[in-house]
């Protein structure tokens, strides 16, 4: 079966680390420039978060993540560099349109802001399996319940979209999808989604009555298959990652 | 082990006029090996249900009477306390996984980590649960990659590694090909060695006859008969209850041969054997 | 049916099933829109089913689990977006409770309202992510255009976001209401909190 998650099990140090470790890292990365103030702050991390990254060999595939914000800052470059309130002072010019500081220096401010939550994030997600993230939060306070949610929606999406690749095919090999207009290629689509769609929401019953007579709805203190070991790199790494936000906040005490 | 007692059981789905069970009394003691028989629309499946808790607190509706499980009455429990004397296994293989596990190993832990079993403990069940079943060796697989019939003998498995004292089995193999079923009965098979109380609807009506100590046979929402498989099958009336009687009881009945010493035909292999063999020695 | 029902948060089993399911929903919408090209997104019809099935907190996870799912498998920014996906959910369970899920103009009332609400908690976002942007092609063009005639980058912002969402905000809950009206009334009940067992002597 298809996996949806971007998981790759490799095994370096980072994939070995405790849930919790990453996830305390994605909050310090993300807080502590907003706490100190300066882009310096975030571009360290921004270094950091790919160090890991190749760290964990999983460098490579955290570039399609960049790939998906790239449009987005792309047009940010170009339309706040133009247009942005308070632009003053010209940079570049050509063709009549002109460039301005102001806008490009506030595009890249939002640039390293968005690879700086991408990075860390990519992290988390790269290295940790889904199934261990989630009893991790369910460790951590998440209800067990909502934690099943989580993990049977990283199984039924792959589900879907096979399913719908299938219709896909299946109208392409009778190019409905180059032909047609929207309204033929929609009476073609529709008829074939519907099913999908409506069992989806049939098959629930079915599994709720499976769920139940499992025990899901016991409110006992729930046991765990697999036991999260924390182990000694886990502990040094969480201390570190307290004692740099502290020194964080402790900064923005001083200098406000 | 445990005894169940029905007392004039008596329920309705919500939004339905027609009551699916209509006053239903029976008593089923410790180890029986028990099959439900009738026409669709019988109330087979609900009867189930009801035996686990799921009629009435799942879907609501009316109800009536009682049922106990030793001493646990099923309208004052909850399912998840129900659960762990009663298990149920019902048609559709695929909708019974949980799709939260990862590995069918994780899946048969499902129910043991809800009912908080401690880790060790946890191993131990689950792999005597998946040699039990004989699915020990797809431990590492993606449930979903299974086919039915050893996707259907791990909810069997997910079931047993609770150690419920009844297991309900409502058509196992209803949605199965040919080798799957035969996978199914086989698991089934093993499930009688282990000693607990069996209820099985089923419409191969062969593995009724081969399998069970006492058959239930329900029409209407009503109980019309609860006796041995050969009284059950040798009724004169069961064209009208919606049933056809196993092939050899079919055959004995052209025959006209009863089994002298219980006095109704044959209902399994064997026994038609026994019963035809004197005379082709003769 | 009381108050406290619409507000309970403790979603019966069938309503917890129904969420993953409605996550599913609002992929294959996502998918469907892709592969017909169509200038919606229509990632938000399961987030508005379930709302409209089992209520507005059913809505608000449904929508969290949505976000949260994108951000493991495509886009972590879009985990930071939940909060938009939590409100939509919140509202149309709202709306549905108020019957607003009942005839053909209150849906299409309801689709402006939720588009209002999914816009009213976007823009925030955007400006403080993106300094305005969306990152759709339409909705990027009319920023650009007001920005360009000077008005205030607030204004230019929730167009923006607006002139997207409404149309597929509508959308959305068009086709949610469609499916909500040909799924079996024997199994919607089944998602409500509110139904006790009666008495049968």
């Amino acid at each position: 079966m298809k996996n949806i998650s971007l998981y790759e099990d490799k095994d370096t140090f980072l994939h070995h680390l405790h849930p919790n470790t990453k996830l305390l890292y994605i909050i310090v990365a993300n807080l502590v420039p907003v706490l100190i103030g300066t882009h310096w702050v975030t571009t360290c991390f921004i270094i950091l978060s790919f160090l890991f990254l190749l760290c964990g060999k999983v460098a490579q595939k955290s570039l399609p993540m960049l790939g998906f914000s790239f449009m987005i800052l792309l047009t940010v470059i170009i339309i706040q560099g133009i247009f942005r309130e308070g632009n003053v002072t010209p940079l570049y010019s050509f063709w009549g349109i002109t460039f301005y500081r102001e806008g490009l220096t506030f595009a890249v401010f939002v640039t390293l802001n968005v690879i700086n939550i991408l990075l860390s994030f990519a992290i988390l997600v790269l290295t940790t399996k889904p199934s261990d993230m989630v009893e991790a939060f369910v460790q951590l306070g998440l209800s067990p319940k909502i934690g099943y949610v989580v993990s049977s929606v990283f199984q039924i999406i792959p589900h879907m979209s096979e399913k719908m690749a299938t219709i896909t095919d299946a109208q392409r090999s009778r190019g409905m999808e180059t032909e047609g207009s929207l309204l033929i290629r929609l009476k073609a689509f529709v008829p074939l989604i519907a099913p999908v769609v409506m069992n989806s929401l049939i098959d629930t019953k079915e599994r709720a009555i499976a769920l139940e007579v499992r025990g899901f709805d016991l409110s006992v203190r729930k046991t765990f298959l697999h036991a999260q070991k924390r182990s000694k790199l886990d502990k040094m790494g969480q201390t570190l990652l307290f004692l740099v936000l502290i020194l964080g906040i402790l900064w923005r005490i001083i200098v406000c | 082990m445990a005894e169940i007692q029905v007392e004039h059981l008596k329920y309705k789905y919500p939004l339905t006029n027609k009551p699916a069970l209509y006053d239903i009394s029976f008593r089923i003691s410790a180890g029986e090996f028990i099959g439900i028989v009738g026409e669709n629309g019988a109330g087979k499946s609900t009867l189930c249900q009801a035996l686990t808790g799921i009629v009435p607190h799942f879907h609501k509706g009316a109800y009536g009477g009682k049922i106990l499980i030793d001493d646990l009455e099923v309208k004052k429990s909850s399912i998840g306390v129900i659960c762990q004397k009663v298990g149920l296994v019902f048609q559709n293989p695929f909708n019974q996984v949980t799709g939260a596990k990862l590995t069918v190993y994780e899946e048969v832990s499902f129910g043991l980590e809800n009912m908080g079993i401690p880790r060790e403990e946890m191993h131990k069940r689950i792999d005597s649960a998946l040699k039990l079943l004989g699915i020990y060796e797809y431990r590492k697989r993606n449930p979903f990659d299974l086919s039915g019939g050893q996707m259907q003998r791990m909810a069997i498995a997910s079931i047993i590694a609770m150690q419920p004292e009844v297991i309900i089995l409502d058509e196992p193999t209803s949605q199965l090909d040919p080798q799957g079923s035969e996978e199914v009965f086989q698991a089934v098979q093993q499930l009688t060695k282990v000693g607990i109380t069996i209820i099985m609807v089923e419409h191969k009506i062969e593995k009724i006859a081969q399998y069970c100590d006492r058959v239930i046979l329900l029409k209407d929402g009503k109980l019309v008969d609860f006796a041995a498989p050969q009284v059950i099958f040798s009724r004169s009336d069961l064209a009208e209850q919606g049933i056809v009687a196993p092939v050899y009881t079919r055959l004995c009945q052209a025959l006209e041969r009863k089994n002298i010493e219980t006095g109704y035909y044959p209902v399994t292999l064997q026994e038609a054997q026994a019963v035809l063999q004197p005379r082709r020695e003769n | 049916m009381s108050k406290r029902s619409m507000w309970s948060f403790k979603l019966n089993t069938a309503a917890l099933v129904l969420i993953p399911a409605a996550v599913g929903i609002n992929y294959i919408g996502k998918m469907f829109a892709s592969i017909l090209k169509l200038p919606l997104w229509l990632d938000s019809i399961g987030t508005i089913l379930a709302a409209c099935l089992a209520g507005p907190i059913a809505g608000a996870i449904c929508g969290a689990v949505n976000n949260i799912i994108y951000g493991f498998t495509l886009d972590p920014v879009s985990f930071i977006y939940a909060f938009a996906s939590v409100g939509i959910g919140i509202v149309a369970g709202v709306l549905a409770y108020k019957g607003m899920f009942t005839s053909i103009p209150r849906v299409i009332v309801s689709g402006i309202i939720i588009a209002c609400v999914s816009t009213l908690i976007s823009t925030p976002i955007n400006i403080s992510l993106y300094g305005g942007q969306t990152g759709n092609i339409w909705g990027d063009g009319l920023f650009t255009i007001c920005m360009a005639k000077g008005l205030p980058m607030w204004l230019a912002s929730t167009l923006d976001e607006l002139v997207v969402d409404l149309p597929d905000k509508i959308a959305a809950v068009f086709i949610a209401y469609g499916i909500y009206k040909s799924l079996p009334k024997k199994l919607t009940i089944l998602y409500k909190n509110d139904n006790q067992v009666e008495n049968f002597d």
